[in-house]
């Protein structure tokens, strides 16, 4: 057998019914009768091996996960076999019984499959129903209604690095080198005060060292958390604009005192 | 579409006048989206109590027979979308097949639905199988965004619905999900049949 066959991820086994172990566990439950408020544990068990033994001679593959309930059954089904230990009437806690783990299991697997029912039997867009798209109109920022969040930034910033093909220029090793402070700085100075709008991508291609970038980055993001930017995007995937909530001069001690802090931890 | 029930039942209370209806009526036909009323009013300077009732009675005219729109209460805002029982004959138009979720991803959407914020392994503990092709598929398709990391050791990520998940059930906010049922509930469904 070759190594590749050994990085395959984990099978599904997609039978006509069953979608994963604990949906032939349940089945097993109902096709038996079981009550699951009195489960014995050496019937479902049984009932279980016994069908992954019909799965072994149909030829199926046996994914893991099939084979990991199996082995969390057999070890619960020994214990119910076993006589129990009297229990201690001297106010020792009783340990919770397995088979209620199993049954919590079994209910909420029950319960989601049903909500995931529920949520299919809802009105879908596109779908049931269909809306429009608006028209195009010229020149109009608004802000998300949600906002740009983190995440959404770093894809486009991503998106940017992988754009800007000319290559990095040769770094000059001497000094300290920039500081988020210096570089929320300059976002500030380039936004010009209150009111003042740049574009991100536009001030992330005009710096010319990818430390910068990161830092100008991160330098946003700051800006952004302190809201001393509003950050608006016109279009899913669009240029996200800057809009400057402080003036030039405003005291920017607060976010270089913070991070010089957190460098020195 | 089982439980539904529509948003405007009865006639309207209040007269509204035809130009803010007919005003309503416009802005949420170019919006496309869903308009919340804050933004109607301000963009009509009228107050919301009056845009309000400019929505009730809109809603309330396209329960009628012969309309084709629904007035939709979606993430917050207010939508105009084709009523449902129109969709066969839009698909044919358009020529295209309808959106559809496999059962995998419905479950993993009804647990993120339901238990955000949610880590992998806890949506994986519920469906007992591996989930991270088809939570990849639901990111990808931005239905399910990453919100965070789980304070725990190893850090996982930590998944939530979007506003786009909202759009496309149609749900005004998360509070509008059907409830889930209860265990006891479950336990009943349960017992053996008597034959």
């Amino acid at each position: 057998m070759s190594i590749a066959a050994f990085q395959q991820p984990a099978w599904t086994v997609h039978t006509e019914v069953f979608d994963g172990p604990l949906d032939l566990l349940l089945h097993l439950v109902r096709r038996d009768g079981i009550d699951l408020r009195q489960i014995s544990i050496r019937r479902i068990a049984d009932a279980y091996l016994e069908y992954l033994d019909k799965m072994y001679e149909v030829h199926l593959g046996i994914a893991a996960e099939y084979l990991v309930l199996a082995a969390t059954l057999c070890p619960l089904k020994s214990l119910e076999i076993l006589p129990r230990p009297p229990t201690d009437a001297s106010g020792e806690e009783e340990p919770v019984d397995p088979r209620q783990v199993l049954v919590q299991r079994l209910l909420d697997h029950e319960r989601f499959r049903q909500a995931a029912d529920q949520l299919d039997q809802q009105r879908m867009l596109g779908r049931d129903t269909f809306a429009r798209e608006p028209a195009e109109l010229e020149g109009i920022e608004r802000p998300l209604v949600a906002g740009i969040d983190a995440f959404g930034l770093l894809d486009l910033y991503h998106e940017l690095l992988r754009k800007r093909s000319t290559p990095e220029p040769t770094y000059d090793l001497r000094g300290r080198g920039p500081d988020i402070g210096s570089c929320v700085r300059r976002v500030v100075e380039r936004l010009g005060g209150k009111g003042g709008r740049a574009i991100f991508s536009e001030i992330i291609l005009d710096i010319p060292t990818r430390v910068e970038r990161i830092l100008t980055f991160l330098a946003v993001l700051e800006m952004a958390r302190l809201q001393w930017v509003q950050l608006e995007q016109k279009e899913h995937l669009g240029d996200v604009v800057l809009v400057s909530q402080i003036e030039v001069d405003a005291d920017l001690s607060v976010v270089v005192g913070r991070i010089q802090m957190e460098g020195g931890e | 579409m089982s439980g539904e029930v529509r948003p405007f039942p009865g006639a309207p209370e209040h007269e509204v006048s035809p130009e803010l209806l007919g005003a309503v009526e416009a802005l949420l036909f170019s919006a496309g989206h869903p308009v919340p009323m804050v933004e109607l009013a301000l963009a009509l300077d009228q107050d919301l109590q009056e845009v309000g009732r400019a929505i009730e009675v809109l809603g309330w005219k396209y329960g009628a027979p012969d309309r084709g729109i629904d007035l939709v209460h979606v993430d917050g805002g207010w939508q105009l979308q084709s009523q449902p029982r129109f969709a066969q004959v839009i698909l044919k138009l358009r020529g295209g097949k309808p959106l559809k979720l496999s059962r995998p991803a419905l479950e993993v959407l009804a647990v993120v639905a339901y238990r955000q914020p949610v880590t992998r392994h806890e949506i994986e503990g519920v469906r007992g199988v591996d989930s991270g092709g088809v939570l990849k598929g639901l990111l990808d398709r931005q239905l399910v965004r990453v919100s965070g990391r789980r304070e725990e050791p190893g850090r996982p990520l930590e998944y939530a619905t979007t506003p786009d998940f909202l759009r496309m059930f149609s749900m005004p906010s998360l509070g509008s999900l059907p409830t889930l049922k209860e265990r006891e509930e479950l336990m009943r469904d349960a017992e053996p049949e008597e034959e």
